[in-house]
């Protein structure tokens, strides 16, 4: 703790500086968090090229001679030290060329910016599911404490906890999609409907063209991918938060806040739960690369055309090129989440601005 | 029973005008200007009775009291008497299984035992305000204290847009510099004395008609303490608050409050007005209070602990007499056998004893008792020597490089003889825990070098099992310092662990150490959560006692403990030092406690010694203008001394 600023508060530090350093801290952040990137892409690359399996065995016609697999090698750099090899592709990385597909000849960048959009859609939808579930049950069950359904809705925690999401999907399809036909649960909207591609994100897309319903289709097909990854992001966000406010309610400041007379409601809402949150918002932090991986099967699961579609086909075919951008962009994913992750306790915690 | 006060004589009036008055805890200044005052809160015959795996047990007894409008009656008692119980009742925040069993609790005219809920929470805050122990954790540590001060004034009806102004002038009459700028401040960023001044300002933001302070100025240093006093005394006088001052400290008990209710086990003992309680007591326990208390001045008087401790809840129902009598040394089979009423006696005071009448508690004087000496150097050698000692923090790092150091110790030198007791005292920030820290080698210092029976100590592995076999730590918090999964056995010897050693031999020590340090041999199998606070603080010592170390670092150990264990722990260190002939480095904030303890001291003011000297003459004969602040902020244990230590200006 600065004990300059103990004693002699003033204005000046508390208006501008306060500002600054908290961008200075989130600059530095990110810039930490570049060379982690790099030697992640490292990983990726030499323990893909460590697995005896030779792409151009699948490039190659069965009956090509070794003098043209040679001259394939040359081309495509193959036959270069694993080294420089990532050298050349980290140069053309940094500019946003991520290479050929071999499976498909096309540039892997405009195959990753086609379906991205599709896999953020759902990872946010599923995100806001999960925290507005998570953070509902769990106030809802400590609001209930005491009572008999507090046991009852942490049981039932207990047990969802324990579900993988690609299980959720399916224990979704078969009652929702398939028992109940509530919901739509192939594809990412309506095979006779047509969204004009603007962003490329099809809720913002059927919005901004004015067509309701594509955007109706969108949302429900969206709707069960979402709810079986915000099940899985919801379960534990409402076992962390149950626990903290419990913890929280303590705390001194809870109790002096109550023999100034403040009602349970604000006490609740305005006190604890801001503090209940903090372990609650890192836990979330820890869970983002286990759910942002979900993706890949719930998207496979579901149909949808996102990233986790084309990691798995790319994985069948030994696709090298994508898998390596893929990799990266899953690790910028998390990286970017982490980072919103840290944004956030630094907002809410006065502590984590201000510690040098 | 306090109205009665308006017929008792001054003893003798000591009035010295100070801006607020805090010297002076006489209550007849008050009445004289408002003859007769409403009482504010009055309760009549309450009791609270707890559920326990036994028979329900009475926690408190039969518990009467008027306070008055104005006015500020002191709880006293040792922990564990039941003195935050009675806050408890008026917020409704008793512990599950308590119930008000009996009595009513009058405020203002109402009944507060029996209004609705909401109603009771409604004046929460505005008619009734709490001013808790900790202020540093009493602060939502994720709001500013604007936001915090904001909730609270539109809670009590401030309008949205006066807000902010209401807040600054309410931060301005307790006396916070930059008013403004703190309301942009969050906790962490103000000392624990600027964060009760906060807490004050909330409290007497809406006026209330009754305030309780549980404990207020207990986690403050003395000097912060007296301005909180002066401040709350200050603030009363001007809007007429009644306060309900619940502390353990009885030298503050006397000067911040008009009369004194003494608790033990529930049952109110003695009351009487603050001025005249200690100095007349009727009631053998408040007089062994008294007795525990270390003084600041006169011959220093060995202590006499009270024996044994109190009664714990679940024992109440067995306790078919007097509640006192298992430990009163005036007890007689009469005691034993029905429990005494409150007297109250024409001169205002109250006792709780039928034997009063007969116990001539002036017998009891310093020369019967024995004269004193602290712990004094037993020979001229130096067992420890420190030259030029300094610890300095780097600066921040900040766009243009480090901000300069804090210097956290100045260079600093002392020599410790064999069996001296060397007191180090200081405010906190002083620098002095960061002295200790060096010492025992869990800092690095910027600079000095320690000698250690003529030999350099450095930082090698060597150098560290030299140190710690000869040096060895009393942490302050017992309960946190002891492994609450280890029986008492295995925490004594602990510091055989790094040898091999016979299971038979360590055990034969454990034993050893526990009769040392007055712990019942039975008390070796259990844990520390199944011991009272001061058998916790006799592990903590017997386990820095096993290696037979030269000198023990004792950072505030006797802060934390009721007066009466305070006194037990300090003969014991004394007791043991007869024996094993070591030194003590005593860390304290408790001028009264070094001077029992240490025949040498040394003040500690912003990292550096200001003063030092023996003990005695230091204390009697301060030179150095902080030393003088310091001795001032003491409250007195004597009633007719005056407290000087409410300086208007701040620190």
């Amino acid at each position: 703790m600065n004990t300059t600023s103990a004693t002699e508060p003033n204005i000046a530090m508390v208006l501008i500086a306060r500002p600054a350093r908290l961008i200075w801290l989130l600059l530095r952040q990110a810039l930490w968090r570049m060379p982690m990137l790099i030697i992640i892409s490292l990983v990726v690359f030499v323990i893909l090229r460590g697995i005896p399996v030779d792409p151009l065995n699948m490039l190659v016609p069965p009956n090509a001679s070794s003098a043209d697999i040679a001259r394939l090698s040359h081309q495509l750099g193959l036959d270069r030290p694993v080294l420089v090899q990532y050298g050349y592709w980290l140069l053309a990385a940094l500019h946003g060329d991520f290479g050929i597909s071999i499976q498909t000849g096309t540039a892997v960048t405009a195959m990753i910016l086609e379906a991205l959009p599709t896999t953020l859609q759902l990872l946010g939808a599923g995100f806001a599911a999960g925290l507005v579930m998570g953070l509902g049950s769990g106030l809802l069950s400590f609001h209930l404490r005491g009572t008999r359904f507090e046991p009852a809705i942490m049981t039932l925690n207990g047990i969802m906890i324990a579900i993988p999401d690609y299980l959720w999907a399916i224990v979704l399809i078969i009652s929702l999609g398939v028992g109940l036909q509530w919901l739509p649960f192939v594809g990412p909207i309506d095979a006779a409907l047509q969204v004009r591609k603007l962003t490329g994100f099809t809720l913002l897309d059927s919005l901004l063209s004015g067509n309701a319903a594509a955007f109706a289709s969108v949302v429900s097909h969206l709707a069960l991918p979402a709810l079986a990854l915000g099940l899985c992001v919801a379960t534990p966000i409402a076992r962390m938060l149950h626990a903290s406010l419990a913890e929280v309610y303590h705390e001194d400041y809870i109790h002096a806040a109550r023999l100034r007379g403040v009602a349970e409601k604000p006490l609740l809402l305005r006190h604890a739960l801001r503090n209940a949150a903090l372990p609650t918002i890192a836990l979330i932090g820890v869970q983002a690369s286990v759910i942002i991986g979900g993706t890949l099967l719930i998207e496979t699961i579901f149909g949808l055309p996102g990233i986790g579609a084309l990691m798995l086909r790319a994985l069948g075919a030994f696709d090298m090129q994508t898998i390596q951008a893929l990799a990266v962009v899953y690790a910028i994913t998390v990286q970017i989440v982490n980072l919103v992750i840290s944004w956030a306790l630094q907002r809410i915690n006065p502590r984590l601005r201000s510690s040098p | 029973m306090f109205e009665r006060l308006n017929a008792v004589e001054p003893p003798d009036m000591h009035i010295i005008e100070t801006p607020f008055k805090a010297s002076n805890a006489h209550p007849l200044a008050a009445l004289t200007a408002t003859p007769d005052r409403a009482p504010v809160l009055t309760l009549e015959s309450v009791s609270v009775t707890a559920r326990t795996s036994g028979a329900d047990s009475v926690v408190l007894r039969d518990l009467s009291l008027t306070l008055a409008a104005g006015k500020t009656l002191g709880l006293v008692g040792e922990s564990g008497a039941g003195k935050s119980m009675l806050g408890r009742i008026l917020s409704r925040q008793l512990p599950e299984g308590f119930k008000v069993t009996s009595g009513t609790v009058d405020f203002a005219g109402q009944d507060l035992l029996q209004v609705s809920t909401e109603q009771h929470r409604q004046w929460l805050g505005t008619r009734i305000a709490f001013i808790p122990q900790e202020p540093m954790s009493a602060l939502n540590p994720l709001m500013t204290i604007g936001q915090q001060m904001t909730e609270h004034l539109l809670r009590i009806g401030v309008g949205a847009l006066e807000c902010p102004e209401r807040a600054i002038l309410a931060l301005e009459q307790v006396r916070l510099p930059r008013a403004a700028a703190i309301l942009q401040q969050y906790p962490y960023e103000l000392s624990g004395g600027m964060c009760q001044r906060v807490m004050i300002a909330m409290a007497f933001a809406s006026l209330p008609a009754l305030v309780i302070s549980d404990e207020a100025t207990t986690a403050l240093d003395v000097s912060s303490q007296a301005h909180i006093i002066s401040l709350l005394r200050g603030l009363q006088e001007q809007h007429g608050t009644a306060v309900l001052f619940v502390t353990h400290d009885m030298g503050l008990a006397t000067h911040a409050c008009d009369d004194v209710a003494v608790l033990y086990a529930g049952e109110i003992m003695e009351t009487g007005p603050a001025s005249r309680l200690f100095s007349a007591m009727r009631h053998p326990y408040t007089q062994a209070l008294r007795q525990a208390i270390p003084e600041m001045t006169g011959p220093l008087i060995r202590l006499k602990p009270l024996a044994g401790q109190m009664p714990g809840v679940e024992s109440f129902p067995d306790l078919g007499g007097c509640r006192f009598e298992t430990r009163c040394q005036y007890a007689v089979e009469l005691c034993k056998q029905r429990p005494p009423i409150l007297q109250s006696l024409p001169d205002g005071q109250s006792v709780r004893c039928s034997r009063w009448a007969q116990i001539d508690l002036s017998a009891i004087t310093p020369d019967v008792l024995g004269e004193h000496t602290p712990g004094q150097a037993m020979s001229g050698l130096q067992i420890l020597q420190i030259k030029g000692l300094s610890r300095t923090w780097p600066g921040q790092r900040s766009w243009f490089g480090r901000k300069p150091g804090v210097e956290a110790l100045k260079p600093l030198d002392l020599s410790v003889a064999p069996g001296e007791f060397i007191g180090i005292v200081g405010g906190s920030g002083s620098g002095k825990s960061t002295l200790a820290r060096l010492i025992m080698g869990l800092e690095q210092p910027s600079s000095g070098t320690l000698i250690l029976n003529d030999q350099a100590l450095n930082f090698g592995e060597k150098d560290w099992r030299r140190r710690i076999s000869s040096i060895q730590m009393i942490f302050q918090d017992a309960r946190a310092a002891l492994n609450p999964k280890r029986r008492v056995g295995r925490l004594l010897t602990q510091a055989m662990e790094s040898h091999a050693h016979l299971h038979s031999e360590r055990s034969a020590r454990a034993i050893e150490l526990a009769a040392n340090v007055g712990l019942a041999r039975s008390a070796i199998e259990r844990y520390p959560t199944q011991l009272s606070g001061g058998q916790r603080q006799r592990v903590n010592i017997g386990r820095s006692l096993c290696d037979m170390p030269q000198i023990l670092i004792a950072d505030e150990i006797v802060s934390g403990l009721d007066v009466s264990v305070q006194a037990q722990i300090m003969n014991l260190l004394l007791d043991l030092r007869k024996e094993h002939k070591f030194s003590l480095l005593l860390i304290s904030h408790d001028l009264a406690v070094v001077r029992y303890l240490c025949s040498r001291v040394l003040v500690l003011h912003q990292g550096e010694v200001v003063e030092s000297g023996d003990t005695e003459q230091v204390l009697s004969n301060p030179r150095h203008p902080y030393t003088q602040a310091l001795i001032a902020s003491v409250p007195p244990t004597r009633s007719d001394a005056v407290w000087r230590a409410a300086t208007p200006s701040d620190h």
